[in-house]
């Protein structure tokens, strides 16, 4: 036997799957162990061989990142090992996810609460801008929840490097309720600013417990966004009629956040406005917001371990883990089902978002040296 | 430890981001650690291929030695950068495929796999983990005499031999962030320095066909390529950027990189490696010559094991239905019985 295939073994024979916990329609989602310590972990199963190109393209950025990114609030990547022509990722386990939280209606919120989650977010996410990359797919359900309290971000599926100054991008990124206004309007240059904009619409939803920008469609998104922040002037934002896909979608008035977060302090509203400013270069950039006074002041962000959790069920929703599967899950239709399929509910969109993604990706190839 | 691993976290210690990479934790050895990798691997390679030839026609073959392995890979080195350029390839592809086709050589042997092949996997494993995607087919049209699945069939092979660390930092990127700092120096001519980064650029891509990326951080060897091109710029930077040392001894450190591009940085000459190539057809390991006794006897092998447990499984099914209600189990231990690997295709 070759050592690389060897070692693979090797690897191999750390890990134990013990449980299905999920099936998409290339990856299978199992809870293990390590064997060694009994240690509880996740391993994603993603079949390869059914891809004409090969090794597909959000497994290799997954892997790709995840290799790179060890932070308390970034999901662990333990190991990877191959098995046929399947590949799997070790990933530490996590108990539930921010979504399945927020939508728990016996769990009660503290502002002490919320501000810890928006702390360990910005933490997270100001390693992995500090590291070049952009995550392109931040809402609930991509933020996980340890069972010491601890948030991790989580599915790189969609992540890039940031690209040079001139290099295109797609703006079929970011599941439409957390897409900032730039990319809906077709913007093929942008940065961190993206994800900060995701970050507040997750802000919002923690305090209101539903969505904050539930747009139906593309072009109602940008309603939506409009009627709750107000139509952007050129002076909000110069430049952005200019746009690629520009489309005048109406005026609406701003009417001040404090009107829809009535029990919220004025440092928490000045965070969430900066999160959500028009103008991306204008938008607060996650190290910024890490000192933000909303941070410091009272009440104190919780302890992790002191965060409400759902109680634990015995289907586990780790369907997290495996965002990137199941291109023809059920539609929106489906509502009543558990825990995992709300998720399917909520991807139907990203998933569109994705296959869109690397069919442009493909265009894309040729660059000058 | 999910709590616990703090203290790896590039964020809670002192670390560089540079130091967090995977490149910095598995990807960087000392001159003689890649020399001793190199022999060891190489005496390994020749003891397990030895064994592989039939009783005693092996006594008569003259292995490829470890320098000769080199000498292989950087003329395919030299053939994946023409590639790269042919196919118009961002340099970002052509500069991470290469350093995916010296990672695999430290832990496989050309013996087993010829360079030729795995170069067109590392470029097409690239152009995907740079986010330059192509489809396999187009790509595969464009090379002659390859099929689809000759890129394809080592893709598994070449990720687990980079140990799935994709990612790469580069020697041209550091130099980029070079020349954007130079042009702040005082009394800058810019023509000037536009030549001088020109020529900078050459030294970078020359540095490509050497081992210093695996020896130096990109940093270091793009200054050392600024000092390749104008000794007095780069000497002027690093005084810029360290104001307490006048003769900074980041200079100093550079020297050796010099040299190895210097005396390495260019292709190999033809005649020596066709002489290489000409001796590796014998000494090649046979169970990788399809059609081979050899291979035809590791097939089989493979074969038997896999139909083996293909029987094991079946017969545990088997055991697994009867032993069962016959109304069929509890719903929670149906997702017990797929939790083998062989199933997948």
């Amino acid at each position: 036997m070759d050592a690389v295939e060897k070692a693979n073994t090797e690897r191999q024979k750390r890990w134990a799957k013990d449980k299905k916990v999920g099936e998409g329609t290339y990856a299978v989602v199992y809870k293990g162990r390590e064997i060694a310590t009994g240690r509880k972990v996740a391993i994603k199963k993603i079949k390869v061989g059914q891809f004409k190109d090969g090794l597909d393209m959000s497994a290799i950025r997954e892997v790709k990142f995840l290799r790179e990114l060890k932070h308390q609030n970034v999901i662990e990547l333990l190991d990877v090992f191959s098995s046929k022509t399947n590949l799997n990722l070790v990933l530490e386990f996590l108990d539930t996810d921010l979504e399945l939280v927020i939508k728990d209606r016996s769990l009660v919120f503290l502002p002490a609460d919320i501000k810890s989650w928006m702390a360990m977010t910005f933490r997270g996410l100001e390693f992995c801008h500090r590291n070049f990359i952009l995550h392109r797919d931040l809402k609930p359900n991509n933020l996980l929840i340890a069972s010491d309290g601890q948030l991790k971000i989580a599915d790189f599926g969609l992540a890039r490097d940031f690209a040079d100054p001139g290099y295109k991008m797609t703006c079929q990124v970011i599941t439409r309720w957390y897409r900032p206004p730039e990319l809906l309007f077709g913007c093929r240059y942008y940065s961190t600013a993206v994800d900060i904009w995701s970050v507040g619409c997750i802000f919002a939803e923690l305090m209101l417990r539903t969505p904050y920008l539930p747009g139906e469609s593309d072009m109602d998104q940008l309603k939506t966004i409009f009627r709750a922040l107000g139509t952007p002037t050129e002076e909000d934002w110069p430049g952005h009629t200019k746009l690629p896909d520009y489309v005048p979608v109406g005026q609406f008035p701003r009417t001040p956040l404090r009107e829809l977060f009535t029990a919220a302090t004025p440092d928490c509203l000045n965070l969430l406005s900066k999160c959500l400013i028009y103008e991306p270069r204008r938008r607060i950039g996650a190290k910024e917001a890490l000192n933000h006074p909303y941070f410091f002041a009272h009440p104190y962000p919780s302890h992790p371990s002191k965060l409400p959790k759902p109680a634990i069920k015995n289907t586990l929703p780790l369907e997290e883990v495996d965002g990137n599967v199941d291109l023809s899950g059920p539609g929106p239709a489906v509502k009543a089902n558990p825990p995992n399929k709300l998720k399917r509910k909520h991807s139907s969109d990203d998933l569109n978002g994705r296959s869109i993604a690397r069919k442009l990706d493909f265009t894309q190839h040729t660059g000058d040296r | 430890m999910t709590t616990g691993s703090t203290t790896t976290d590039a964020s809670s210690s002192k670390l560089s981001l540079y130091e967090g990479s995977t490149q910095y934790r598995h990807w960087r050895f000392s001159a003689e650690q890649l020399a001793q990798a190199r022999a060891s691997l190489n005496a390994t390679a020749v003891s397990a291929i030895g064994e592989k030839f039939e009783a005693g026609s092996s006594s008569g073959v003259s292995f490829l030695s470890a320098d000769e392995e080199v000498l292989l890979v950087k003329f395919y080195l030299a053939k994946c950068s023409q590639l790269c350029i042919h196919l118009g390839f961002p340099e970002e592809v052509e500069a991470t495929a290469m350093t995916y086709l010296k990672r695999f050589y430290l832990k496989n042997t050309v013996m087993d796999f010829h360079p030729k092949d795995i170069m067109l996997t590392a470029v097409f494993l690239a152009t995907k983990t740079t986010n330059h995607p192509v489809s396999l087919e187009s790509y595969a049209q464009r090379i002659p005499k390859t099929q689809p699945s000759d890129i394809l069939g080592h893709e598994f092979l070449v990720a687990q031999s980079l140990g799935f660390d994709f990612a790469v930092w580069h020697a041209h990127r550091a130099l980029w962030g070079l020349w954007l700092d130079v042009q702040n120096l005082p009394d800058v001519n810019m023509d000037e320095l536009r030549n001088v980064y020109e020529s900078a650029v050459q030294h970078v891509r020359a540095a490509r066909l050497t081992d210093v990326e695996l020896i130096y951080t990109p940093s270091q060897i793009s200054l050392t390529s600024f000092a390749l091109a104008s000794p007095a710029l780069a000497a002027a930077w690093a005084r810029s950027k360290i104001p307490t040392e006048p003769e900074p001894r980041v200079l100093a450190v550079i020297e050796p990189i010099k040299q190895m591009i210097a005396s390495q940085g260019a292709p190999p000459e033809v005649e020596a490696v066709r002489a290489v190539d000409r001796r590796l057809r014998l000494c090649k390991n046979p169970e990788k010559v399809v059609g081979s006794n050899a291979y035809m006897k590791k097939q089989e092998e493979t074969e038997r094991k896999a139909e083996e447990k293909r029987k094991r499984k079946a017969a545990e099914v088997q055991k697994a239905m009867e032993d069962a209600d016959p109304f069929g189990s509890p719903l929670a231990r149906d997702t017990n019985l797929d939790d083998d690997d062989d199933d997948d295709d």
